[in-house]
């Protein structure tokens, strides 16, 4: 009795809130679910893609970059290469922060310099720590020179995700209030954040390029992936980050969601240890376990299709990227050959080491490569972990074989290669992430090379031929595939959005159509 | 009395330092800060500035002696990503686990002694089975699937319940922003307070049920059927009221899980209150704020636990504690 009476009260509660759900309104307001919160509003605090392009719709960098991943004029109006140390900028004139002050040189300055401040201020402290000097050039202060400890090829190419601050509220505030509450020049002003539900951003109406076409943007973050696809299909948001392949078919399905792919810069591959008495320090065996892996299977099977075979670690728009590197076909009788050949005609048994909650599937292509190595011989043990226990211990350099996935904030393969590569050095930073001390001095050789070379032309040549003798004589790592970037819109709210190569949300690109 | 308080909150205490021993001890083994806060391209050498800066580099005891000594000032640091102190980045996000820990309690109360009187008074009737069936479900189905499940059918659906967050709310005090007296505050607890209280309800249920199944066994229940007094009486007045003293007990008991480990429903729901914080705090390696948490979270059950025991001593003269 008393049963049916709350059952009959819940069902008016229910009948009552769900009747007055949707309103409908005007669209000034444009609500983005990413998939992760950002963690602090200080642009130079994270060098992770979820923080930088919410900073990037605040803040403006010297540079930007388009749609294509162009690099284009910002705060600078044109730059160039003055010697191998020196750049010099030209500096945009009356662009005012969204507190009233001026931008002026001495931002630049000091936001460049603050880059070298540890922790807690920035984590771009190798790019902040090659930064010898920045002045005005004649005493004129809308030209600049930056100069470099030692030369930096790729110094612009970064310059899109270095934001410009200003100095006399950042310097009067607290770091935790400047994590809190940002000013910049970009073409949205700061309106309220609220930690774990949303970041509210408003229309910068004075903004340099113009203003922006919608008038107010929310992103809120939504971890879980199959609620961030209810909540654009029930359309409580307009557009969301990354749909799970899994529900790839469930978004297609539904008559109010569009889906919108392009090629991820990641790149996912293998790195396997090359040290003396180890098997993979036998180039035929490298080659052995490339064509033992059947990855069109990986691709149609483990990624349901959505993602395009990589036969190299850098995307198209990388300086050293190389169209002529053609993947080695997936052959095992040749492989079984290759391993017989390099005296294992019984195969031999490694480690295969892996994070299992950073990239798409990548649990599952472990296992698929395993399965795979199987087949010619190689038993692989398994080794997948999280992430928070990965990265450390690739950072430790002692690993067999490793799966990582990589793209390059700055669009430079002689920075990846640095990075990933090149022999362990810590004195120089190099080889940070090189997971099984991979070395070879001819590569070695190579980069150092390329490094001193001012010409951009003739440095982009020098890494491609860095790139054609990792990837195709020396087999440094076994490439797989590039992810793919997955967005969807809600189609009633008849959003124009067009995703970049670096698969940030940058507002002002975006508009309401019709 | 007075003399088990006092040992009792004694024992709480070594427990306290128990539980921050061990969590700090274990957080120090899982992920390290510094990789990340350096940044990408970081050097070995700047890693190390990083981590000297942070108070890293030095020994293991040194580090839980300083924390220790901070704790005892009421002060667990500063977060290591947003440079914000963490107690205050708890309790700004309590108000939001704190109601829809509320909300899910009222569901699991009511709902739960309701179905059980009613599946207690005719254990074999259809409805009762269904009722009890019904349980089952609630207490073995986990979280995860009942939330996706509900999100599916409310918001994908029928589109009448939004699917996350805590939608509007309204500022009562400083940073306490209550989501229980806006409609679509309201309208947003629902989903999230239905799949945090359904293991509750489904305990609650079969306790009220167990309970008042023996309670209508008894003499004195009996007695009052025999005397003539009304249904309602009977059932209400002697023998549900017996039957509630063990319920509420556990209802009180389970409130601080409900508040402490929601971190599934609230990452599902992505409802912004503090087991989400301490999903991200965990992926980024954010020890201050993990470590004030579990700390937290140990010092509230801990005292629910006396609360609740000290109340039973006053609600049941008969019991003594020596």
């Amino acid at each position: 009795m008393k049963g049916r009476v709350a059952w009959i009260l819940i069902g008016l509660l229910v009948a009552i809130l769900g009747s007055a759900s949707i309103l409908g309104m005007a669209k000034d307001t444009l609500v983005v679910a990413v998939m992760a919160p950002p963690r602090t509003m200080n642009p130079h605090g994270s060098d992770a893609d979820a923080n930088l392009q919410i900073m990037a719709n605040i803040f403006d960098g010297l540079l930007q970059r388009d749609a294509d991943g162009n690099l284009l004029p910002a705060l600078a109006t044109s730059w160039e290469r003055v010697d191998a140390l020196t750049w010099r900028f030209h500096l945009r004139q009356g662009v005012k922060f969204h507190n009233g002050n001026d931008f002026t040189w001495e931002d630049v300055k000091f936001s460049l310099e603050r880059l070298k401040e540890p922790y807690p201020v920035s984590e771009f402290l190798a790019f902040g720590a090659a930064i010898a000097e920045v002045r005005p050039v004649d005493g004129d202060p809308w030209t600049i020179d930056i100069v470099t400890t030692e030369p930096v090829p790729w110094f612009v190419q970064n310059l899109h995700q270095i934001f410009i601050m200003d100095k006399e509220s950042t310097e009067t505030r607290s770091i935790g209030e400047i994590g809190e509450y940002p000013i910049g020049t970009g073409p949205y002003k700061f309106v309220e954040w609220v930690k774990g539900s949303y970041l509210k951003l408003e229309a910068n109406e004075d903004y340099w390029g113009g203003p922006p076409p919608i008038k107010y943007v929310v992103f809120k973050p939504i971890t879980e992936s199959s609620t961030r696809v209810a909540a654009l299909i029930s359309g409580e948001v307009d557009l969301i980050q990354d749909v799970p392949v899994e529900l790839f078919d469930m978004v297609k399905s539904s008559p109010n969601a569009e889906i919108i792919t392009r090629p991820s810069r990641r790149s996912i591959w293998l790195g396997l240890r090359n040290s003396p008495g180890f098997p993979g320090s036998d180039v035929r065996v490298r080659k052995a376990i490339y064509m033992a892996i059947n990855e069109d299977e990986i691709i149609e099977k483990v990624m349901m299709g959505h993602a395009f075979p990589c036969s190299q670690i850098p995307d198209p728009p990388t300086v050293g990227y190389d169209a002529s590197i053609e993947r080695l076909p997936y052959d095992p009788e040749e492989a079984k050959r290759l391993l017989a050949e390099a005296g294992y005609p019984d195969g031999f048994t490694i480690k295969l080491t892996g994070p299992n909650d950073r990239y798409v599937q990548d649990e599952q292509i472990a296992q698929a490569i395993a399965t795979q190595l199987a087949k010619v011989g190689i038993r692989v043990e398994l080794d997948v972990k999280p992430k928070a226990v990965y990265f450390p211990e690739l950072d430790e350099h002692g690993l067999d074989f490793y799966l990582l996935g990589w793209f390059d904030g700055s669009y430079d393969f002689g920075r990846s290669f640095t990075k990933l590569l090149h022999t362990v050095d810590p004195e120089r930073g190099y080889g940070g992430l090189n997971g099984a001390s991979y070395s070879d001095p001819v590569l070695d050789k190579l980069l150092e090379a390329s490094s001193s070379i001012v010409d951009p032309t003739l440095r982009a040549d020098a890494l491609r031929l860095l790139n054609r003798v990792a990837m195709q004589e020396k087999i440094a790592v076994i490439p797989l595939h590039y992810q793919e970037d997955t967005y969807a819109l809600y189609k009633p709210s008849n959003v124009q959005f067009r995703p970049r190569p670096d698969g940030w949300i940058v507002c002002k690109d975006i508009s309401f159509g019709g | 009395m007075i003399s088990y308080i006092i040992r009792r909150i004694g024992q709480s205490i070594v427990v306290l330092f128990v539980v921050s021993f061990l969590c700090f001890g274990i957080f120090q083994f899982l992920g390290d800060p510094v990789l990340t806060l350096a940044g990408r391209y970081a050097t070995q050498e700047q890693q190390e500035l990083v981590r000297r800066s942070l108070g890293l580099d030095k020994p293991f005891y040194v580090q839980y002696a300083i924390f220790i000594r901070n704790a005892l000032h009421g002060n667990f640091g500063l977060s290591y990503t947003s440079q914000v102190p963490v107690m205050r980045m708890i309790l700004e996000r309590f108000p939001a686990s704190f109601e829809l820990a509320l909300v899910a309690m009222f569901i699991a109360l009511t709902l739960g002694i309701t179905l059980g009187v009613v599946s207690s008074l005719r254990p074999r009737s259809p409805l009762s089975r269904a009722i009890m069936a019904g349980s089952l479900l609630g207490i073995s189905l986990p979280t995860f699937l009942v939330g996706i499940l509900l999100i599916l059918i409310f918001s994908v659906w029928l589109r009448v319940l939004p699917p996350f967050g805590r939608g509007e709310v309204v500022r009562i005090v400083g940073r306490w922003r209550s989501g229980l007296l806006a409609l679509d505050g309201l309208r947003h607890l629902i989903l999230p307070a239905i799949t945090l209280g359904l293991y509750q309800l489904a305990v609650l249920l079969r306790l009220t049920r167990g309970g008042m199944l023996e309670a209508l066994a008894e003499d004195y229940t009996r007695t009052a059927w025999a005397k003539g007094l009304p249904q309602r009486a009977v059932i209400f007045k002697h023998a549900l009221r017996n039957v509630l003293i063990p319920v509420v007990t556990m209802a009180g008991l389970q409130m601080g899980e409900l508040i402490g480990f929601s971190i599934v429903t609230e990452s599902i729901f992505q409802w912004p209150g503090m087991g989400n914080l301490l999903l991200t705090a965990i992926y980024e390696s954010d020890h201050p704020i993990i470590v004030a948490y579990v700390m937290l979270m140990a010092g509230l059950i801990l005292f629910i636990n006396l609360a609740v025991d000290i109340l039973y001593g006053i609600l049941n003269p008969k019991i003594r504690y020596d």
